[in-house]
């Protein structure tokens, strides 16, 4: 907090982004500066808008699936479960067992991924080069083991209305496992390079504190929510797909600094590869696509589906009108509501604290901007 | 989970709002509420005192009602809000009027700020009392453009985008499952 007077002459306006290398993706902060004190940041948004709601009303059901990889491409598999989630709620599909464990396995393999790439770029933000080098080693893992069975590396269109595009084999399973073991042991890397090292609880301890109200105020969710000590996941607090038969935890944190939202997402890696096991342990044989017509159409009235992304609650709402095309599709994506709180939160900071700050919420811009 | 489901209705209903229960299995909400734009703001005002966090919210544009209208502008706003400690999903919904204007509730929620400026962009939506209701995700120039808003080829009335309500089996769909069953 400020500690020096009000220099009303050292006042001066400060863009940050939107090609700044901390502001992950084209996000243009307007700070009000005095000194080294940020007074007041105000993000502007919309530079990569594509109005992806407008494209999801205007074309079959269907049709929009490639488009929710291209929301959160930093993990995707979630919006694909998310998506297909809230048609086949409104359709009324069933789903095979196979199918949902996969859906589960490729979401949280998805999931460690994304919280891999923040982990390093995170900490390319506080100035230390090595991290990103060795979570980038351990994403590549999985961006092979995924593109063994989607098709692709980064936009995933892997869940299907009704199931998954196609079964998983012996060699995915096995390399999964080999990964889960790999990465357990890296973890001891990472405690050993970052989490204990005082340079970095220097830049991220009491910095950014989100209190409980502020979070409510704002509608925050996931890690950034946790790492304020309340204890919501969407997997656990509205248990969608096969999550209730998996036992993990919800890592919280105590105050909510950048420390706490780090340490919640790094123990949280833990719990995914928990499920993952399981999973893959309990993988039921059968089917892993229901029969599905091939026009889909959607009962007038509206539906909600909320799941957990990487960055929180991700709601699809959708109101049907009888055709197979979505009348309005709204997407709630979570890094909307998490950056909302930005000027609140870094009033009267440190420039350097910013730089923290916003890592620490680890934004997806295309997610925000839709 | 353990902990016992609260059941907000009741807290609701008392304060004069029009709400229903709904089935969550088939709509992913508990309960519905219509508000007119008076109620706005004690609505939300009751739900952040009962603990509830924003979830988002959205325009829908549907054909104003006929014979209606000079008031009716067949936009409504749509609110959503949700627990942290227990599954519970409140839908709230609001017809805007002719003059466009809804309250707004950006200093009881301080993130609808960007949820209602969103939905101005979008659906041309006038949050009075918004301090700062300028373009977010579009561009400033395009500040009178509204690409959500529907063509009069697509527009559909609010009943035919509504859940029907269930209509009971016939007695002749009865004695044939009976025949079959």
């Amino acid at each position: 907090m400020l500690e020096t007077e009000f220099q009303e002459h050292n006042r001066f306006f400060l863009n940050m982004g939107p090609q700044h290398p901390s502001t992950h993706g084209v996000l243009l902060i307007v700070l009000e500066m005095e000194g080294e004190y940020v007074l007041d940041p105000q993000p502007v948004l919309g530079f990569i808008h594509r109005m992806h709601e407008k494209m999801g009303e205007s074309r079959p059901c269907q049709g929009f699936m490639p488009n929710t990889a291209r929301m959160d491409y930093v993990c995707a598999l979630p919006y694909n479960h998310g998506y297909v989630s809230l048609i086949e709620r409104k359709a009324g599909i069933e789903v095979p067992k196979r199918a949902e464990y996969i859906r589960v396995i490729t979401s949280e393999l998805n999931r460690i991924a994304s919280h891999l790439l923040w982990l390093g770029a995170y900490l390319l933000d506080l100035g230390a080069f090595t991290p990103i080098l060795y979570g980038f080693d351990d994403r590549e893992h999985i961006l092979d083991i995924l593109e063994s069975v989607t098709g692709s590396r980064l936009t995933y269109c892997y869940h299907r209305f009704g199931g998954v595009y196609q079964d998983i084999d012996d060699k995915f399973i096995e390399a999964t496992r080999a990964f889960v073991k790999r990465l357990r042991k890296r973890y001891v890397i990472y405690e050993k390079l970052v989490t204990k090292n005082i340079i970095f609880i220097k830049r991220t301890e009491n910095i950014g504190i989100v209190s409980p109200d502020m979070a409510l105020r704002y509608g925050m969710t996931g890690p950034n929510l946790r790492g304020s000590g309340i204890a919501y996941d969407i997997r656990k607090n509205e248990p969608y797909s096969v999550y209730p038969e998996f036992d993990f935890e919800i890592p919280v944190g105590q105050q909510g600094d950048c420390l706490d939202r780090y340490m919640v997402r790094v123990r949280e890696i833990e719990q995914s590869l928990r499920i993952i096991e399981q999973a893959l342990d309990r993988l039921p044989d059968g089917p892993i696509r229901a029969k599905v017509p091939k026009n889909i159409k959607l009962t007038p009235g509206d539906c909600n589906f909320a799941v957990e992304a990487a960055r929180g609650e991700l709601s699809y709402y959708l109101v049907g009108d009888g055709t197979g095309t979505p009348y309005r599709l709204k997407i709630r994506v979570p890094s909307y509501s998490n950056l909302s709180c930005l000027p609140e939160l870094a009033r009267g900071i440190l420039l350097p604290d910013l730089v923290s700050i916003l890592g620490s919420f680890d934004l997806v811009i295309p997610e925000i901007d839709r | 989970m353990a902990k016992p489901n609260k059941d907000y209705k009741n807290d609701f209903f008392h304060q004069g709002f029009d709400s229903a229960e709904t089935d969550y299995h088939q709509r992913g909400y508990h309960l519905e509420i219509v508000l007119n734009v008076n109620q706005v703001r004690k609505f939300a005002q009751i739900a952040y005192d009962l603990g509830f966090y924003i979830v988002f919210v959205a325009g829908l544009h549907v054909r104003p009602v006929e014979g209606n209208d000079k008031e009716c502008s067949g936009l409504e706003v749509v609110y959503q809000f949700a627990r942290y400690d227990q599954l519970y999903r409140i839908k709230a919904r609001v017809f805007v009027p002719k003059s466009l204007k809804v309250p707004s509730i950006s200093d009881i929620y301080h993130g609808a700020d960007w949820h209602e400026r969103e939905t101005r962009d979008f659906f041309g939506v006038i949050f009075d009392g918004h301090p700062n209701l300028k373009p977010l995700l579009l561009a400033e120039e395009d500040s009178d453009f509204h690409p959500l808003l529907k063509e009069e080829t697509n527009l559909k009335s609010l009943d035919e985008v509504s859940w029907q309500p269930e209509v009971p089996e016939t007695t002749e769909k009865k004695a044939k499952a009976e025949t079959e069953g």
